[in-house]
Protein backbone atom coordinates (compact mmCIF):
# COMPACT_ATOMS: atom_id res chain seq x y z
CA UNK A 1 0.00 0.00 0.00
CA UNK A 2 1.48 3.41 -1.09
CA UNK A 3 1.48 6.21 1.11
CA UNK A 4 3.04 9.52 1.41
CA UNK A 5 5.75 9.10 4.19
CA UNK A 6 6.69 5.78 2.37
CA UNK A 7 7.08 8.23 -0.82
CA UNK A 8 8.77 10.90 1.30
CA UNK A 9 11.27 8.28 2.28
CA UNK A 10 12.20 6.94 -1.71
CA UNK A 11 12.96 10.12 -2.32
CA UNK A 12 15.03 10.63 0.98
CA UNK A 13 16.94 7.46 -0.11
CA UNK A 14 17.34 8.50 -3.91
CA UNK A 15 15.59 5.43 -5.38
CA UNK A 16 14.29 7.13 -8.23
CA UNK A 17 12.38 4.41 -9.78
CA UNK A 18 10.39 3.52 -6.41
CA UNK A 19 9.88 6.94 -6.11
CA UNK A 20 7.82 6.92 -9.51
CA UNK A 21 6.27 3.99 -8.86
CA UNK A 22 4.38 4.79 -5.80
CA UNK A 23 4.01 8.40 -7.47
CA UNK A 24 2.02 6.38 -9.62
CA UNK A 25 0.19 3.91 -6.86
CA UNK A 26 -1.09 7.18 -5.54
CA UNK A 27 -2.67 8.94 -8.45
CA UNK A 28 -4.27 5.48 -9.09
CA UNK A 29 -5.59 5.83 -5.42
CA UNK A 30 -6.87 9.31 -6.53
CA UNK A 31 -4.76 11.24 -4.61
CA UNK A 32 -4.58 15.12 -5.39
CA UNK A 33 -1.43 15.84 -7.34
CA UNK A 34 -0.33 18.44 -5.56
CA UNK A 35 -0.22 16.54 -1.83
CA UNK A 36 1.76 13.72 -3.83
CA UNK A 37 4.20 16.89 -4.60
CA UNK A 38 3.87 18.91 -1.12
CA UNK A 39 3.78 15.88 1.27
CA UNK A 40 5.93 13.27 -0.38
CA UNK A 41 8.09 14.38 -3.05
CA UNK A 42 8.84 17.78 -2.22
CA UNK A 43 9.24 16.76 1.84
CA UNK A 44 11.54 13.69 1.07
CA UNK A 45 14.19 16.28 -0.58
CA UNK A 46 13.71 19.10 1.90
CA UNK A 47 14.69 16.05 4.37
CA UNK A 48 17.59 15.22 3.05
CA UNK A 49 18.78 19.16 2.68
CA UNK A 50 18.37 20.04 6.37
CA UNK A 51 20.89 16.17 6.93
CA UNK A 52 23.21 18.44 4.42
CA UNK A 53 23.04 21.65 6.31
CA UNK A 54 24.11 19.21 9.31
CA UNK A 55 26.85 17.88 7.33
CA UNK A 56 25.24 14.65 7.81
CA UNK A 57 24.67 13.82 4.19
CA UNK A 58 26.81 14.39 0.96
CA UNK A 59 26.54 16.16 -1.81
CA UNK A 60 25.57 12.81 -4.19
CA UNK A 61 23.34 11.86 -2.02
CA UNK A 62 21.33 15.05 -2.32
CA UNK A 63 21.65 14.32 -6.34
CA UNK A 64 20.37 11.42 -6.23
CA UNK A 65 17.25 12.88 -3.88
CA UNK A 66 16.56 15.30 -6.49
CA UNK A 67 16.60 13.13 -9.30
CA UNK A 68 13.86 10.79 -7.45
CA UNK A 69 11.87 14.02 -6.54
CA UNK A 70 12.06 14.82 -10.87
CA UNK A 71 10.94 11.37 -11.22
CA UNK A 72 7.88 12.02 -9.21
CA UNK A 73 7.11 15.37 -10.64
CA UNK A 74 7.46 14.47 -14.23
CA UNK A 75 4.31 12.18 -13.87
CA UNK A 76 2.70 14.82 -12.13
CA UNK A 77 3.59 18.36 -13.31
CA UNK A 78 1.02 17.25 -16.80
CA UNK A 79 -1.84 17.03 -14.53
CA UNK A 80 -1.00 20.08 -12.96
CA UNK A 81 -1.53 22.28 -15.90
CA UNK A 82 -4.76 24.47 -15.64
CA UNK A 83 -4.98 23.33 -11.91
CA UNK A 84 -4.43 26.47 -9.59
CA UNK A 85 -0.80 25.08 -8.47
CA UNK A 86 1.30 27.89 -8.62
CA UNK A 87 5.00 28.52 -7.79
CA UNK A 88 5.85 30.63 -4.81
CA UNK A 89 7.26 32.51 -7.24
CA UNK A 90 10.24 32.82 -9.91
CA UNK A 91 13.58 32.62 -9.18
CA UNK A 92 16.32 33.25 -11.80
CA UNK A 93 19.53 31.46 -10.89
CA UNK A 94 22.93 31.23 -12.41
CA UNK A 95 27.05 31.63 -11.55
CA UNK A 96 28.71 34.69 -12.04
CA UNK A 97 30.89 35.98 -15.04
CA UNK A 98 33.92 33.95 -15.93
CA UNK A 99 33.07 31.43 -12.93
CA UNK A 100 32.51 28.05 -14.78
CA UNK A 101 31.42 26.31 -11.28
CA UNK A 102 28.18 24.88 -11.18
CA UNK A 103 27.14 21.95 -8.77
CA UNK A 104 26.96 24.38 -5.98
CA UNK A 105 24.16 26.06 -7.80
CA UNK A 106 22.44 22.78 -9.45
CA UNK A 107 21.60 21.71 -5.53
CA UNK A 108 20.76 25.24 -4.39
CA UNK A 109 18.20 25.23 -7.69
CA UNK A 110 17.10 21.68 -7.11
CA UNK A 111 16.54 22.57 -2.94
CA UNK A 112 14.28 25.50 -4.58
CA UNK A 113 12.02 24.33 -6.47
CA UNK A 114 11.86 21.22 -3.80
CA UNK A 115 10.56 24.51 -1.55
CA UNK A 116 8.07 25.42 -4.13
CA UNK A 117 9.71 28.15 -6.41
CA UNK A 118 9.65 27.93 -10.10
CA UNK A 119 13.66 28.06 -10.69
CA UNK A 120 15.13 29.86 -14.10
CA UNK A 121 18.41 28.36 -14.06
CA UNK A 122 20.79 30.54 -16.68
CA UNK A 123 23.85 28.69 -16.18
CA UNK A 124 27.13 29.76 -15.47
CA UNK A 125 30.14 32.34 -16.80
CA UNK A 126 26.83 34.09 -16.98
CA UNK A 127 27.46 38.32 -17.47
CA UNK A 128 25.33 40.67 -15.18
CA UNK A 129 23.74 42.08 -19.15
CA UNK A 130 22.57 38.05 -19.29
CA UNK A 131 21.20 38.20 -15.60
CA UNK A 132 19.05 41.35 -16.21
CA UNK A 133 17.31 40.03 -19.43
CA UNK A 134 16.96 37.10 -17.57
CA UNK A 135 14.92 38.81 -14.80
CA UNK A 136 12.85 41.05 -17.16
CA UNK A 137 11.83 38.81 -19.28
CA UNK A 138 10.97 36.51 -16.27
CA UNK A 139 9.77 38.80 -13.83
CA UNK A 140 11.78 37.13 -11.60
CA UNK A 141 11.20 38.27 -7.74
CA UNK A 142 14.55 36.62 -6.89
CA UNK A 143 18.00 36.68 -8.77
CA UNK A 144 19.99 34.13 -7.07
CA UNK A 145 23.86 34.20 -7.79
CA UNK A 146 26.84 32.11 -7.48
CA UNK A 147 30.61 32.48 -7.08
CA UNK A 148 32.89 30.38 -6.31
CA UNK A 149 36.33 32.10 -6.84
CA UNK A 150 37.55 34.85 -4.91
CA UNK A 151 38.62 36.31 -8.29
CA UNK A 152 34.94 35.91 -9.48
CA UNK A 153 33.13 37.24 -6.24
CA UNK A 154 33.46 40.73 -7.15
CA UNK A 155 31.09 39.97 -10.40
CA UNK A 156 28.35 39.49 -7.89
CA UNK A 157 28.97 43.48 -6.62
CA UNK A 158 29.34 44.16 -10.65
CA UNK A 159 25.66 42.61 -11.10
CA UNK A 160 24.34 44.73 -8.11
CA UNK A 161 25.60 48.05 -8.99
CA UNK A 162 24.09 47.07 -12.53
CA UNK A 163 21.16 46.17 -11.39
CA UNK A 164 20.82 49.98 -9.77
CA UNK A 165 22.30 51.79 -12.95
CA UNK A 166 19.40 50.30 -14.66
CA UNK A 167 17.10 50.98 -12.79
CA UNK A 168 16.33 47.55 -11.51
CA UNK A 169 17.67 47.46 -8.14
CA UNK A 170 14.14 47.72 -6.44
CA UNK A 171 12.08 45.08 -8.48
CA UNK A 172 14.14 42.11 -7.61
CA UNK A 173 16.18 40.36 -4.32
CA UNK A 174 19.43 39.21 -4.75
CA UNK A 175 20.34 36.14 -3.04
CA UNK A 176 24.23 35.14 -3.46
CA UNK A 177 26.32 32.51 -2.11
CA UNK A 178 29.86 30.18 -3.19
CA UNK A 179 32.26 28.81 -0.86
CA UNK A 180 33.98 32.03 -0.39
CA UNK A 181 31.12 34.18 0.20
CA UNK A 182 29.79 35.23 3.89
CA UNK A 183 27.20 37.00 5.31
CA UNK A 184 29.58 39.86 5.97
CA UNK A 185 30.53 40.04 1.96
CA UNK A 186 26.99 39.56 1.43
CA UNK A 187 25.82 43.00 2.94
CA UNK A 188 29.06 44.91 2.24
CA UNK A 189 28.25 44.55 -1.57
CA UNK A 190 24.56 45.28 -1.10
CA UNK A 191 22.97 42.03 -1.87
CA UNK A 192 19.80 41.02 0.02
CA UNK A 193 20.42 38.16 1.36
CA UNK A 194 23.27 34.83 2.19
CA UNK A 195 22.88 31.44 2.08
CA UNK A 196 25.60 28.66 3.16
CA UNK A 197 23.78 26.06 2.01
CA UNK A 198 21.07 24.88 -0.27
CA UNK A 199 18.59 23.82 2.32
CA UNK A 200 19.58 27.54 4.20
CA UNK A 201 18.62 29.29 0.46
CA UNK A 202 15.12 27.97 0.48
CA UNK A 203 14.58 29.48 3.76
CA UNK A 204 16.36 33.03 2.80
CA UNK A 205 14.33 33.27 -0.52
CA UNK A 206 11.29 32.52 1.62
CA UNK A 207 12.30 35.69 4.11
CA UNK A 208 12.84 37.99 1.42
CA UNK A 209 9.39 37.58 -0.12
CA UNK A 210 7.52 37.18 3.19
CA UNK A 211 6.50 33.90 2.67
CA UNK A 212 6.14 32.32 6.04
CA UNK A 213 8.16 28.67 6.33
CA UNK B 1 71.14 25.24 4.95
CA UNK B 2 70.37 24.43 1.51
CA UNK B 3 66.50 24.51 0.75
CA UNK B 4 66.52 20.49 -0.15
CA UNK B 5 67.72 19.67 3.34
CA UNK B 6 65.24 22.41 5.28
CA UNK B 7 62.39 20.84 3.07
CA UNK B 8 62.81 17.30 3.83
CA UNK B 9 63.79 17.38 7.36
CA UNK B 10 60.43 19.18 8.11
CA UNK B 11 58.69 16.80 6.31
CA UNK B 12 60.54 14.27 8.55
CA UNK B 13 59.66 16.20 11.46
CA UNK B 14 62.35 17.34 12.50
CA UNK B 15 62.90 21.10 13.21
CA UNK B 16 65.57 22.75 10.11
CA UNK B 17 66.75 26.22 10.54
CA UNK B 18 63.04 27.89 9.42
CA UNK B 19 60.02 26.94 8.87
CA UNK B 20 60.19 25.48 4.58
CA UNK B 21 58.10 27.25 2.37
CA UNK B 22 56.58 26.50 -0.98
CA UNK B 23 54.42 29.45 -2.70
CA UNK B 24 52.54 28.75 -6.25
CA UNK B 25 52.05 31.69 -8.18
CA UNK B 26 49.09 31.35 -10.30
CA UNK B 27 49.66 32.48 -13.98
CA UNK B 28 48.99 36.23 -13.52
CA UNK B 29 50.85 36.66 -10.49
CA UNK B 30 54.27 35.07 -12.01
CA UNK B 31 53.47 37.82 -14.57
CA UNK B 32 53.42 40.57 -12.42
CA UNK B 33 56.24 39.68 -10.25
CA UNK B 34 58.46 38.25 -12.76
CA UNK B 35 59.53 41.68 -13.55
CA UNK B 36 60.65 42.93 -10.22
CA UNK B 37 63.37 39.90 -10.24
CA UNK B 38 64.63 40.79 -14.11
CA UNK B 39 62.42 38.01 -15.67
CA UNK B 40 60.98 38.73 -19.18
CA UNK B 41 57.76 37.04 -19.98
CA UNK B 42 59.93 35.03 -22.70
CA UNK B 43 61.92 33.65 -20.29
CA UNK B 44 58.76 32.41 -17.77
CA UNK B 45 58.36 29.91 -20.74
CA UNK B 46 55.38 27.35 -20.88
CA UNK B 47 56.40 26.15 -16.89
CA UNK B 48 55.25 28.98 -14.84
CA UNK B 49 57.46 30.27 -11.92
CA UNK B 50 59.77 27.34 -12.01
CA UNK B 51 62.96 30.11 -11.67
CA UNK B 52 60.58 32.31 -9.62
CA UNK B 53 59.82 30.14 -7.01
CA UNK B 54 63.44 30.29 -5.83
CA UNK B 55 63.47 33.71 -5.72
CA UNK B 56 60.66 34.29 -3.33
CA UNK B 57 62.15 32.05 -1.22
CA UNK B 58 61.18 28.89 -1.97
CA UNK B 59 62.63 25.50 -0.69
CA UNK B 60 61.18 23.05 -3.24
CA UNK B 61 60.15 22.62 -7.33
CA UNK B 62 56.91 21.89 -8.59
CA UNK B 63 57.24 19.49 -11.74
CA UNK B 64 52.78 19.15 -12.67
CA UNK B 65 52.59 16.30 -15.52
CA UNK B 66 48.84 14.57 -14.59
CA UNK B 67 45.80 15.64 -15.95
CA UNK B 68 45.27 19.03 -14.46
CA UNK B 69 48.93 19.85 -16.42
CA UNK B 70 46.47 20.72 -18.96
CA UNK B 71 44.73 23.49 -17.15
CA UNK B 72 47.67 25.62 -16.32
CA UNK B 73 50.12 24.68 -18.71
CA UNK B 74 49.83 24.41 -22.19
CA UNK B 75 47.47 27.61 -22.90
CA UNK B 76 49.56 29.89 -24.30
CA UNK B 77 48.16 29.75 -27.84
CA UNK B 78 44.38 29.58 -27.00
CA UNK B 79 42.16 32.35 -27.36
CA UNK B 80 39.02 32.58 -25.15
CA UNK B 81 35.78 30.36 -26.10
CA UNK B 82 38.32 28.52 -28.56
CA UNK B 83 38.56 24.54 -28.05
CA UNK B 84 41.59 22.22 -27.64
CA UNK B 85 42.25 18.48 -27.03
CA UNK B 86 44.68 17.08 -25.00
CA UNK B 87 46.26 14.12 -24.95
CA UNK B 88 43.67 12.39 -23.02
CA UNK B 89 41.49 12.84 -25.56
CA UNK B 90 39.76 15.60 -23.07
CA UNK B 91 37.88 18.58 -25.30
CA UNK B 92 38.45 22.15 -23.28
CA UNK B 93 37.01 25.66 -24.10
CA UNK B 94 38.83 28.27 -23.09
CA UNK B 95 36.57 30.85 -20.70
CA UNK B 96 37.81 33.85 -19.30
CA UNK B 97 41.09 32.11 -18.35
CA UNK B 98 39.77 28.71 -17.44
CA UNK B 99 39.41 25.20 -19.23
CA UNK B 100 36.24 23.89 -18.59
CA UNK B 101 36.18 20.13 -20.64
CA UNK B 102 33.30 20.03 -22.84
CA UNK B 103 33.83 16.50 -24.34
CA UNK B 104 34.78 13.82 -22.07
CA UNK B 105 36.61 10.81 -22.77
CA UNK B 106 34.15 8.31 -20.82
CA UNK B 107 31.08 10.00 -21.54
CA UNK B 108 29.26 6.69 -22.32
CA UNK B 109 29.57 3.58 -20.53
CA UNK B 110 30.66 1.80 -23.08
CA UNK B 111 33.48 3.94 -24.12
CA UNK B 112 35.79 2.49 -21.31
CA UNK B 113 36.08 -0.43 -23.51
CA UNK B 114 38.28 1.23 -26.42
CA UNK B 115 39.69 4.07 -24.38
CA UNK B 116 43.56 4.51 -24.89
CA UNK B 117 44.45 5.51 -21.86
CA UNK B 118 47.60 7.64 -22.06
CA UNK B 119 51.25 6.61 -22.54
CA UNK B 120 52.99 6.95 -19.16
CA UNK B 121 56.42 7.01 -21.13
CA UNK B 122 55.55 9.91 -23.30
CA UNK B 123 58.70 11.84 -23.17
CA UNK B 124 57.21 15.38 -23.10
CA UNK B 125 55.80 14.47 -19.32
CA UNK B 126 60.00 14.44 -18.22
CA UNK B 127 60.85 17.34 -20.11
CA UNK B 128 60.62 19.87 -17.56
CA UNK B 129 61.34 17.04 -14.91
CA UNK B 130 64.98 16.12 -16.50
CA UNK B 131 65.75 20.18 -16.72
CA UNK B 132 64.34 21.23 -13.31
CA UNK B 133 66.40 17.91 -11.94
CA UNK B 134 69.78 19.21 -13.85
CA UNK B 135 69.76 22.77 -12.40
CA UNK B 136 68.18 22.59 -9.46
CA UNK B 137 68.37 19.29 -7.55
CA UNK B 138 71.49 19.95 -6.01
CA UNK B 139 69.94 22.65 -3.87
CA UNK B 140 66.16 22.32 -4.00
CA UNK B 141 63.66 19.58 -3.31
CA UNK B 142 62.05 18.61 -6.38
CA UNK B 143 58.45 17.18 -6.26
CA UNK B 144 56.60 15.87 -9.01
CA UNK B 145 52.66 16.32 -9.00
CA UNK B 146 50.42 14.05 -10.42
CA UNK B 147 47.08 16.14 -10.03
CA UNK B 148 44.55 14.59 -10.42
CA UNK B 149 44.57 11.12 -9.84
CA UNK B 150 41.17 9.37 -9.12
CA UNK B 151 38.13 10.52 -7.73
CA UNK B 152 38.73 14.41 -9.22
CA UNK B 153 39.72 13.15 -12.38
CA UNK B 154 36.45 11.39 -12.85
CA UNK B 155 34.17 13.82 -11.95
CA UNK B 156 36.15 16.44 -13.36
CA UNK B 157 37.34 15.36 -16.85
CA UNK B 158 36.78 12.03 -17.78
CA UNK B 159 33.40 10.22 -16.22
CA UNK B 160 30.26 10.84 -17.83
CA UNK B 161 28.88 13.88 -19.03
CA UNK B 162 28.75 15.67 -16.00
CA UNK B 163 29.52 15.79 -12.40
CA UNK B 164 26.34 15.20 -11.39
CA UNK B 165 26.12 12.36 -13.91
CA UNK B 166 29.06 11.18 -12.30
CA UNK B 167 28.31 11.02 -8.88
CA UNK B 168 24.73 9.15 -10.23
CA UNK B 169 27.08 6.45 -11.14
CA UNK B 170 28.78 5.95 -7.50
CA UNK B 171 25.91 4.71 -6.70
CA UNK B 172 23.75 3.19 -9.95
CA UNK B 173 27.17 1.56 -10.76
CA UNK B 174 29.90 1.57 -8.79
CA UNK B 175 32.06 -1.82 -10.34
CA UNK B 176 31.91 0.53 -13.36
CA UNK B 177 33.46 3.19 -11.59
CA UNK B 178 35.90 0.82 -10.15
CA UNK B 179 36.82 0.35 -13.75
CA UNK B 180 37.37 3.80 -14.49
CA UNK B 181 39.53 3.94 -11.34
CA UNK B 182 41.60 1.21 -11.91
CA UNK B 183 42.54 2.66 -15.69
CA UNK B 184 43.70 5.90 -12.99
CA UNK B 185 44.95 4.03 -10.44
CA UNK B 186 47.40 1.80 -13.02
CA UNK B 187 48.42 4.93 -15.59
CA UNK B 188 49.09 7.35 -12.51
CA UNK B 189 51.19 4.04 -10.82
CA UNK B 190 53.16 3.87 -14.02
CA UNK B 191 53.51 7.64 -14.37
CA UNK B 192 54.66 8.05 -10.64
CA UNK B 193 57.26 5.15 -10.83
CA UNK B 194 58.94 6.78 -14.28
CA UNK B 195 59.19 10.10 -12.21
CA UNK B 196 60.54 8.90 -9.23
CA UNK B 197 63.23 6.82 -11.54
CA UNK B 198 64.10 10.21 -12.52
CA UNK B 199 65.42 10.68 -8.69
CA UNK B 200 62.83 13.16 -7.78
CA UNK B 201 62.23 13.53 -3.46
CA UNK B 202 58.67 13.89 -3.19
CA UNK B 203 55.55 12.50 -5.51
CA UNK B 204 52.61 14.70 -4.94
CA UNK B 205 48.65 12.38 -5.33
CA UNK B 206 46.06 15.46 -5.98
CA UNK B 207 42.64 14.18 -5.83
CA UNK B 208 40.14 16.70 -4.45
CA UNK B 209 37.73 14.77 -2.21
CA UNK B 210 36.65 17.83 0.11
CA UNK B 211 34.21 20.54 -0.27
CA UNK B 212 34.18 23.56 2.07
CA UNK B 213 33.00 22.05 5.22
CA UNK B 214 33.11 18.15 4.41
CA UNK B 215 33.73 15.35 2.02
CA UNK B 216 32.38 15.36 -0.94
CA UNK B 217 31.23 11.94 -0.75
CA UNK B 218 30.84 10.11 1.90
CA UNK B 219 33.61 8.55 3.85
CA UNK B 220 32.41 4.93 3.49
CA UNK B 221 32.01 5.18 -0.37
CA UNK B 222 35.43 7.00 -0.57
CA UNK B 223 36.80 4.11 1.55
CA UNK B 224 34.90 1.23 -0.85
CA UNK B 225 35.94 2.67 -4.24
CA UNK B 226 38.60 5.10 -4.02
CA UNK B 227 40.81 4.05 -0.49
CA UNK B 228 42.09 0.62 -2.17
CA UNK B 229 43.19 2.52 -5.28
CA UNK B 230 45.19 5.01 -3.50
CA UNK B 231 46.93 2.52 -1.74
CA UNK B 232 47.89 0.22 -4.49
CA UNK B 233 49.40 3.89 -6.36
CA UNK B 234 51.38 4.15 -2.89
CA UNK B 235 52.85 0.39 -3.16
CA UNK B 236 53.75 1.09 -6.67
CA UNK B 237 55.77 4.42 -5.55
CA UNK B 238 57.25 2.81 -2.70
CA UNK B 239 58.07 -0.34 -4.50
CA UNK B 240 60.15 2.19 -7.01
CA UNK B 241 61.69 3.76 -4.23
CA UNK B 242 61.05 3.19 -0.59
CA UNK B 243 62.43 6.16 0.58
CA UNK B 244 60.01 8.57 -1.84
CA UNK B 245 58.19 10.52 0.02
CA UNK B 246 54.15 10.58 -0.66
CA UNK B 247 52.33 13.95 -0.44
CA UNK B 248 48.69 13.88 -0.81
CA UNK B 249 47.01 16.95 -1.67
CA UNK B 250 43.11 18.17 -1.93
CA UNK B 251 41.86 21.22 -1.34
CA UNK B 252 38.83 21.74 1.07
CA UNK B 253 38.21 19.92 4.30
CA UNK B 254 39.01 16.45 4.06
CA UNK B 255 39.71 15.64 7.50
CA UNK B 256 37.46 12.89 7.31
CA UNK B 257 40.07 10.76 5.88
CA UNK B 258 43.42 11.61 7.49
CA UNK B 259 43.26 8.12 9.29
CA UNK B 260 42.77 6.16 6.21
CA UNK B 261 45.06 7.71 4.34
CA UNK B 262 47.59 7.34 6.96
CA UNK B 263 46.64 3.41 6.61
CA UNK B 264 47.75 3.56 2.59
CA UNK B 265 51.26 5.24 3.64
CA UNK B 266 50.54 8.82 3.19
CA UNK B 267 52.90 11.08 5.66
CA UNK B 268 52.72 14.21 3.95
CA UNK B 269 49.10 16.48 3.40
CA UNK B 270 47.99 19.74 2.02
CA UNK B 271 46.80 21.98 1.39
CA UNK B 272 44.92 22.52 4.82
CA UNK B 273 42.38 25.00 3.64
CA UNK B 274 41.53 26.74 6.94
CA UNK B 275 37.68 25.97 6.85
CA UNK B 276 34.94 23.06 8.76
CA UNK B 277 37.38 20.85 10.92
CA UNK B 278 40.40 22.17 9.80
CA UNK B 279 39.74 25.62 11.09
CA UNK B 280 41.23 24.58 14.13
CA UNK B 281 45.12 23.80 13.46
CA UNK B 282 46.14 23.10 16.47
CA UNK B 283 43.85 20.76 17.25
CA UNK B 284 44.59 19.15 13.55
CA UNK B 285 48.18 19.25 14.53
CA UNK B 286 47.86 17.44 18.14
CA UNK B 287 45.61 14.85 16.81
CA UNK B 288 47.46 13.74 13.41
CA UNK B 289 51.12 16.21 13.77
CA UNK B 290 53.15 12.72 14.98
CA UNK B 291 52.30 10.82 11.41
CA UNK B 292 51.55 13.81 9.32
CA UNK B 293 53.52 16.50 7.83
CA UNK B 294 51.34 19.59 6.76
CA UNK B 295 51.79 22.03 3.81
CA UNK B 296 49.42 24.83 3.40
CA UNK B 297 46.40 26.92 5.38
CA UNK B 298 46.47 30.37 4.81
CA UNK B 299 43.23 31.44 3.74
CA UNK B 300 43.46 32.42 -0.20
CA UNK B 301 39.49 32.52 -0.25
CA UNK B 302 39.17 35.76 2.67
CA UNK B 303 42.40 36.63 4.16
CA UNK B 304 45.12 36.66 1.12
CA UNK B 305 42.73 38.85 -1.51
CA UNK B 306 40.87 40.90 1.11
CA UNK B 307 42.96 41.59 4.09
CA UNK B 308 45.11 43.99 4.95
CA UNK B 309 49.11 42.70 5.46
CA UNK B 310 49.04 43.36 9.04
CA UNK B 311 46.07 40.85 9.14
CA UNK B 312 47.78 38.24 6.72
CA UNK B 313 51.16 38.50 9.19
CA UNK B 314 49.17 38.23 11.80
CA UNK B 315 47.40 34.86 10.59
CA UNK B 316 50.89 33.44 9.58
CA UNK B 317 52.01 33.81 12.93
CA UNK B 318 49.16 31.80 13.83
CA UNK B 319 49.82 28.97 11.46
CA UNK B 320 53.65 28.74 12.63
CA UNK B 321 52.76 28.65 16.48
CA UNK B 322 50.17 25.66 15.55
CA UNK B 323 51.58 23.74 13.08
CA UNK B 324 55.75 24.41 13.03
CA UNK B 325 57.22 23.43 16.26
CA UNK B 326 59.05 19.92 16.18
CA UNK B 327 58.98 20.37 12.32
CA UNK B 328 56.21 18.90 10.19
CA UNK B 329 55.11 21.77 8.46
CA UNK B 330 55.89 23.88 5.36
CA UNK B 331 54.32 26.80 4.75
CA UNK B 332 52.22 27.58 1.95
CA UNK B 333 48.81 29.40 1.02
CA UNK B 334 46.02 26.91 1.09
CA UNK B 335 45.41 27.29 -2.73
CA UNK B 336 47.74 28.95 -4.94
CA UNK B 337 47.92 32.50 -5.18
CA UNK B 338 45.55 34.44 -8.13
CA UNK B 339 45.30 37.37 -9.75
CA UNK B 340 42.90 38.92 -7.10
CA UNK B 341 46.30 38.89 -4.02
CA UNK B 342 47.49 42.27 -3.72
CA UNK B 343 51.53 42.38 -4.39
CA UNK B 344 51.68 43.73 -0.61
CA UNK B 345 49.96 40.51 0.77
CA UNK B 346 52.34 38.55 -0.70
CA UNK B 347 55.00 40.70 0.41
CA UNK B 348 53.61 40.50 3.97
CA UNK B 349 53.42 36.74 4.06
CA UNK B 350 57.31 35.66 2.57
CA UNK B 351 58.07 38.50 5.47
CA UNK B 352 55.96 36.92 8.64
CA UNK B 353 57.34 33.80 7.79
CA UNK B 354 60.70 35.05 7.42
CA UNK B 355 60.27 36.73 10.76
CA UNK B 356 58.60 34.31 12.57
CA UNK B 357 59.31 31.53 11.08
CA UNK B 358 62.95 30.83 12.76
CA UNK B 359 63.48 27.89 14.91
CA UNK B 360 63.22 27.39 17.92
CA UNK B 361 60.20 28.75 17.35
CA UNK B 362 59.19 31.83 19.90
CA UNK B 363 55.91 32.93 19.48
CA UNK B 364 54.07 33.88 22.32
CA UNK B 365 50.58 32.97 22.64
CA UNK B 366 48.42 36.25 21.93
Amino acid sequence: MADLSNLARMVEKGKHLEAAKLTKELLDQGMDPNQIILEGLQKGLLTLGELFKRNECFIPEVLLAARAMHAGMDLLRPLLVGTDAKPLATIVLGTVKDDLHDIGKNMVGMMLEGGGFRVLDVGVNVSPEQFMESVQKEDAAILAMSALLSTTMPYLKTTIEALKSNGMRDKVKVLVGGAPVTEEYAKEIGADGYASDAASAIDKAKELLGISA
Amino acid sequence: MKPRERFLMAIKHEEPDRVPQLIRLGRWVTERLSPIFGFSKEEQGAYMGEDLGPRIGNDAIVCQIGINATMETSVGNVADGETFTNEWGIVFKRLGGHNKPVKRPLAKKEDLDTYQWPDPKDPRKFVQIERVMKKYHDDYAIIVDLSSCLLEASYIHMARGSMEEFFFELYDDPDWVGKVLDGLANYYSALGTNAINEGVDVIRIGDDIGGQNNLLISPSLWRQLVKPRLGRMIQAFKRANPEIIVLYHSCGDFSLVFDDLIEVGVEFISTMQPTGAQADYGGIKKRYGDKLAFKGGLCTQQLLPNGTPLQVREEVKKLIRAYAPGGGYVFMPAHMVYEDVPTENIWAMIEALKDYGKYPIKICQA
